[in-house]
């Protein structure tokens, strides 16, 4: 009689240590902006792989839900809440790797979470090459759209200004809107200035090219594609967030464009 | 002529780059994803003939969709990577700029038509990528449904 129970207890174990598992690989690709699909089929499969076939994933952008039931059909049920998501693609990779080998090799669970803490600790570029980065986006945007040189040379310090703005808004925990509202404010400000004492002559491009920093374009692309490929609820999701992420940059622009015109009358 | 060609696409190179920074890619993806870029761009320019933007842009993205999805298996990383970044030159952000513009003087025939017009971009993108990786699928599906039988 006390055998059964025993195991009962050991397998138990196991389907939480799996089922924390799974959650962990699918909360770091989530994430890091893996998409929808990406998510839920790697920790299907992970699944699949300690032979646990009833499994229920929902992933939203925000949030990941796992139900699965262990051998005496008892269901076991994790949620897990995500704050904050950027996009790093060399995680994303990484963490896929992960996923594959443990599907193909059933790997144990402590050595699984040393690997993601591994990858969480890879190395970003340093700020330095970060700042340098948003500024040639500024300067390649701007020619991209038709700017001139001289242009393109004052949107370097937009797209600077705009990197500094997101780094100390985010160090100071601001909420991303907030954020993209200083952001683009800060740019628009900048392009604004330098047109008025004739260094840049298309300010539109300008911004343009120092606002593609804040990529509006991709949210309100991928929330398309969560539709049409039937997340309906991930992409009201991304539907919303895009819309939030287009005002902040509009009222952002738009103080600074209104500020500007009404002081120096153009 | 080959100079309306090169630029745009220099340029459209030198920001995929620089976003691959932003999105912390690493090694030999950086270049391989700004190419993707490049050859999406040369698509939508080359497809000029057609008179038709939300053509040119969604002929681009599946360009770019195939190119990515190759990629991706040649160098066994997700497709994610390639294709976030290729889009980029073909994201829609003067529209919304415009749009947003727009707004603000209170023009709002020019804001509905511009906000509408950058919205039809974003669904030819997405059904642009949507095609290709629905079609991906159901090639692995028959494939792996045919070595069974």
């Amino acid at each position: 009689m006390v055998l059964p129970e025993y195991f009962i207890r050991v397998l138990r174990m196991n389907y939480d240590e799996l089922i924390n598992t799974a959650t962990d690989v699918g909360y770091m690709l989530l994430a890091n902006g893996a998409e929808i699909y990406r998510v839920e089929e790697s920790m299907q499969r992970i699944f699949r792989a300690y032979a646990v076939e009833t499994s229920e994933i929902f992933v939203i952008p925000t949030c990941i839900y796992v139900t699965i039931s262990s051998e005496d059909g008892r269901p076991i049920t994790k949620i897990k809440r995500l704050y904050t998501r950027n996009t790093n693609l060399d995680k994303v990779g990484q963490v896929n790797d992960l996923s594959r080998r443990i599907c193909r090799e059933n790997t144990d669970f402590k050595i699984i979470h040393h690997e993601l803490q591994k990858i969480d600790q890879r190395p970003n570029y340093t700020f330095i090459q970060q700042i340098l980065a948003f500024s040639l986006v500024a300067f390649s945007f701007t020619l991209f759209y038709g700017g001139n040189l001289s242009d393109a040379v004052c949107a370097i310090f937009c797209g600077a200004a705009v990197k500094l703005v997101i780094y100390y808004m985010e160090r100071l925990h601001a909420n991303s809107f907030f954020t993209n509202i200083l952001a683009s404010c800060a740019a628009a400000a900048i392009a604004m200035v330098a047109v008025h004492i004739n260094v840049g002559l298309n300010a539109d491009k300008i911004i343009i090219g120092a606002l593609m920093n804040l990529v509006p374009g991709i949210a309100i692309t991928s929330f398309m594609r969560d539709l049409i490929a039937g997340d309906l609820v991930a992409g009201l999701i991304r539907f919303t967030e895009s819309l939030l992420v287009a005002t902040a940059i509009a009222i952002g622009a738009g103080v600074a464009l209104t500020v500007t015109r009404a002081i120096w009358g153009v | 002529m080959t100079m309306n060609y090169f630029l745009p696409c220099l340029y459209a190179f030198t920001a995929c780059l620089a976003f691959s920074v932003v999105f912390n890619m690493r090694g030999k993806m950086l270049v391989f994803a700004s190419l993707g870029g490049t050859l999406g761009w040369l698509v939508y320019l080359l497809c000029g003939s057609l008179q038709n933007d939300i053509m040119q842009f969604f002929l681009a993205t599946v360009a770019i969709s195939i190119y990515s999805e190759i990629m991706a298996r040649v160098h066994k990383v997700p497709v994610t990577g390639y294709l976030l970044v290729a889009l980029l030159p073909l994201v829609p952000g003067g529209g919304i700029y415009y749009a947003m513009e727009y707004c603000i003087i209170g023009n709002t025939d020019l804001f509905l038509e511009t906000g509408l017009h950058t919205l039809g971009i974003a669904g030819a993108l997405a059904m642009g990528i949507l095609l290709v990786s629905s079609f991906v699928r159901l090639w692995h599906i028959v494939g792996s449904n045919e070595s069974k039988t």
